[in-house]
């Protein structure tokens, strides 16, 4: 059992930070908590499920155009809508929410809620790891979740484009008197978030299929990891992603699978009461605030 | 004298044509029945499908005989949305009670998708004295209140199969694969919803106490769609047998995720997508050797009972193949037979006041799509393991090339239980 849960709660916890590293990302550098973060990982497994079932495009080409549609969606929510009602932050999570509730049940009314809605998966089969038979697609996510890291930490220390967005992060003012447009950053993060959970969804749906229930779990998912670990922490997400993934792997072996819902709740609440800024959170804490 | 026999011909005349307007007008207005269910998943709106080809088979043969008068059938539907777990149940009621104002009904088929919303109707419609035909709700809660109070729900029938005969069939089947094959380990792992609970917990008690080894009991909240930890208990613990009972389209993950793994036990049970005669080539193959339950037949045909070859003829005749071929395990036979049960019992009752329809469908005796349709005292209809003598659900295996063999009960078999390839 011991070899099956270490392994299985390394997928999971893989999973979790393919889902949350674009939510992070987007409210660390731009301060938008996206709640359309759910809505968009759906959207992006109907685009490529679309473009594969009808246009009949290789899965590769499906694949890059579902990633570039969804980023450029995210730019277009953040310079339409975000972009009037920026620093109302009420504001914000309202309309992102909207949105994000007006995507998935549209999708729901459509009717896109069988079995049939899935996506193939990159290499059929599996293989054997420590007595326990691991599909190819759970590999290649743990493969895909360490290069998209590797990428955000060259991103954001060798880019240009990506040193902006730290500065901004950073001290928007101070990096707004050096030149950097900060709406213009923000619209970036919203696009690179959005584009970050396409690649989450195009790697992790073909695993189950595309359903709207999935969206709101997304979001679920993306808040747990982001307020346990801290909302504008690269690190803190991959730490919240290993406590959340293995506890909920634990308590499904161990007690019931009806738990692991209640895991996330229980650690989104005891994160709050605790630590409110999340474990490598940069928010200062109330006290030191006032 | 010939003024007065002019006048009294002509009196006779008005008194024929007066009879005949009114009769007219009365034969004009038809019958109306209302659907409310959650239209937009399968089991509901394959029963809606089948309850509206009901309609249109009766109605194109003139209709349904009410004192002389035959009258037609109207199909009256309202999707009460009460998949969605957010949905209150006074919503649903709310919207149910609106349609039995509004649009006034003489009947209600098909009914509540969840049996939590069924039971909460069934006070509700008690109230109003309507004849109403549930097909989809399988909790035998409902059996319960009948026991306790018949007079209070006298309106209320189910026609689909029920928890404890859906429990008979597992249960026979697993004494059989003991008998077979030597198996008596078994996992379980079960959607939470009531009926399913109820289900799985009564096939574990049975297990216990016929010397098998329950070596776990995983229950997922609906909309699960990662069952690895159960899987590699599956596994780990060497069961035999994984017994899921899921009616969510994500819960065909586990049929994916187990051949994944490699998961050398067979599975035996209720997933409800790899009911669909479709399903093969949909999961490419990866439903092989698992046996499921169909809980009517009709949904799949059997040589032995023509009636649902023709309602699945007839089904695909209107709706398309690709309908047919995604039609769910369910509830369909159960809501095209209801709209048949109910049309025979106004014809008997001669008139479409409730309570005479209520006392006729207490006595009927028909063969339907599922098989022979009676009721018990409790209002269910009984189910057991030969058509001839009740309705039938149908225990299926999917074998290669791509087809669902029934087999079991025996007298619907088919075929017999193979072991599939990947279980050495």
């Amino acid at each position: 059992m011991i070899p099956t849960i270490l392994i299985n709660g390394l997928v999971n916890s893989v999973v979790l930070v393919l889902i949350a590293i674009g939510f992070s990302l987007t409210f660390g550098i731009s301060g938008v908590a996206n709640f359309a973060h759910g809505a968009f990982y759906l959207l992006s497994g109907y685009t490529a499920w679309m473009l594969f079932r009808f246009l009949g495009l290789p899965y590769p080409l499906v694949i890059l155009i579902s990633v570039v549609t969804v980023g450029a969606l995210g730019a277009i929510m953040y310079w339409v809508v975000l972009l009037r009602i920026r620093g109302i932050i009420l504001s914000e999570v309202v309309a992102t929410f909207a949105i994000g509730v007006a995507i998935l049940e549209f999708f729901k009314w459509m009717g896109f809620h069988t079995y049939e809605f899935s996506l193939p998966v990159f290499i059929k089969g599996s293989m054997e790891i420590a007595g326990l038979f691991l599909d190819y697609q759970r590999i290649a996510i743990v493969f895909i979740g360490l290069a998209l890291l590797l990428f955000l930490w060259f991103f954001v220390h060798y880019t240009k484009l990506g040193l902006a967005l730290r500065g901004i992060a950073q001290d928007e003012f101070t990096a707004m008197s050096l030149g950097i447009d900060s709406d213009w950053t923000a619209m970036i993060s919203l696009a690179l978030g959005s584009a970050l959970v396409a690649v989450a969804a195009i790697s992790i749906l073909p695993l189950g299929i595309i359903a709207p229930s999935v969206g709101y779990d997304v979001l679920l998912t993306a808040l747990a990891v982001a307020i346990v670990g801290g909302l504008e922490s690269t690190i803190g997400i991959v730490v919240g992603s290993l406590i959340l993934g293995y506890s909920q792997v634990i308590v499904a072996s161990y007690y019931t699978p009806l738990w692991m819902t209640v895991v996330y709740l229980v650690a989104i609440v005891g994160v709050l009461v605790i630590k409110p800024s999340g474990l490598f959170g940069k928010s200062k804490e109330l006290e030191e605030r006032v | 004298m010939k003024r007065v026999s002019l006048l009294i011909m002509i009196m006779f005349l008005g008194i024929g044509l007066m009879v005949g307007f009114v009769r007219i007008s009365v034969a004009a207005e038809p019958i109306v029945i209302g659907v409310p269910t959650a239209l937009k998943q399968p089991e509901s709106i394959d029963s809606f499908r089948s309850a509206e080809l009901a309609v249109e088979e009766i109605n194109a043969k003139g209709g349904v005989l009410v004192g002389g008068v035959k009258r037609s059938f109207k199909i009256i539907s309202l999707d009460t949305a009460e998949e969605r777990p957010g949905i209150p149940i006074h919503d649903i009621l709310a919207g149910v009670e609106k349609l039995v104002l509004e649009k006034k009904p003489h009947a209600i088929v098909v009914g509540a998708y969840r049996s939590e919303s069924f039971l909460a109707q069934m006070d509700m419609i008690a109230k109003y004295k309507l004849p109403y035909l549930e097909t989809i709700s399988l909790t035998g809660s409902f059996e319960e209140r009948m026991q306790k109070d018949p007079e209070k729900y006298r309106n209320i029938f189910r026609i689909c199969l029920n928890v404890p005969t859906s429990i008979l069939y597992y249960t026979e089947l697993l004494k059989f694969l003991n008998k077979e094959f030597g198996f008596n380990r078994i996992l379980f792992t079960v959607q939470d919803i009531l009926a399913f609970q109820q289900t799985a917990q009564a096939v574990q008690k049975w297990c216990k106490e016929n010397g098998w080894e329950v070596v776990g009991y995983d229950a997922y909240p609906t909309g699960s769609s990662d069952f690895s930890t159960t899987l590699a208990k599956a596994k780990g613990l060497k069961a035999q047998i994984i017994f899921p009972i899921y009616y969510t389209a994500e819960s065909s993950i586990l049929l994916k995720q187990a051949r994944s793994a490699r998961t050398p036990a067979i599975l035996v049970g209720y997933v409800g997508p790899a009911t669909q005669e479709n399903a093969w080539g949909v999961f490419e193959g990866q439903v092989e050797g698992l046996v499921n339950l169909c809980y009517s037949i009709g949904q799949i045909p059997v040589k032995t009972v023509p009636k649902s070859g023709e309602y699945n003829k007839a089904y695909g005749k209107k709706w398309g193949e690709d309908l047919r071929r995604k039609l769910v395990g369910h509830g369909p036979a159960s809501g095209y037979d209801a709209v048949y049960i109910l049309a025979d019992a106004i014809r008997r009752a001669g008139t479409l006041d409730g309570n005479s329809i209520v006392s006729a469908l207490e006595k009927t005796d028909i063969n339907g799509a599922i098989g022979r349709i009676r009721f018990n005292k409790n209002h269910q209809v009984v189910y057991g393991l030969d058509p001839k003598e009740a309705a039938v659900g149908c225990l299926f295996q999917w074998k290669k090339p791509g087809t669902r063999v029934p087999v079991f009960p025996l007298p619907i078999a088919e075929g017999k239980i193979d072991l599939p390839s990947y279980i050495k």
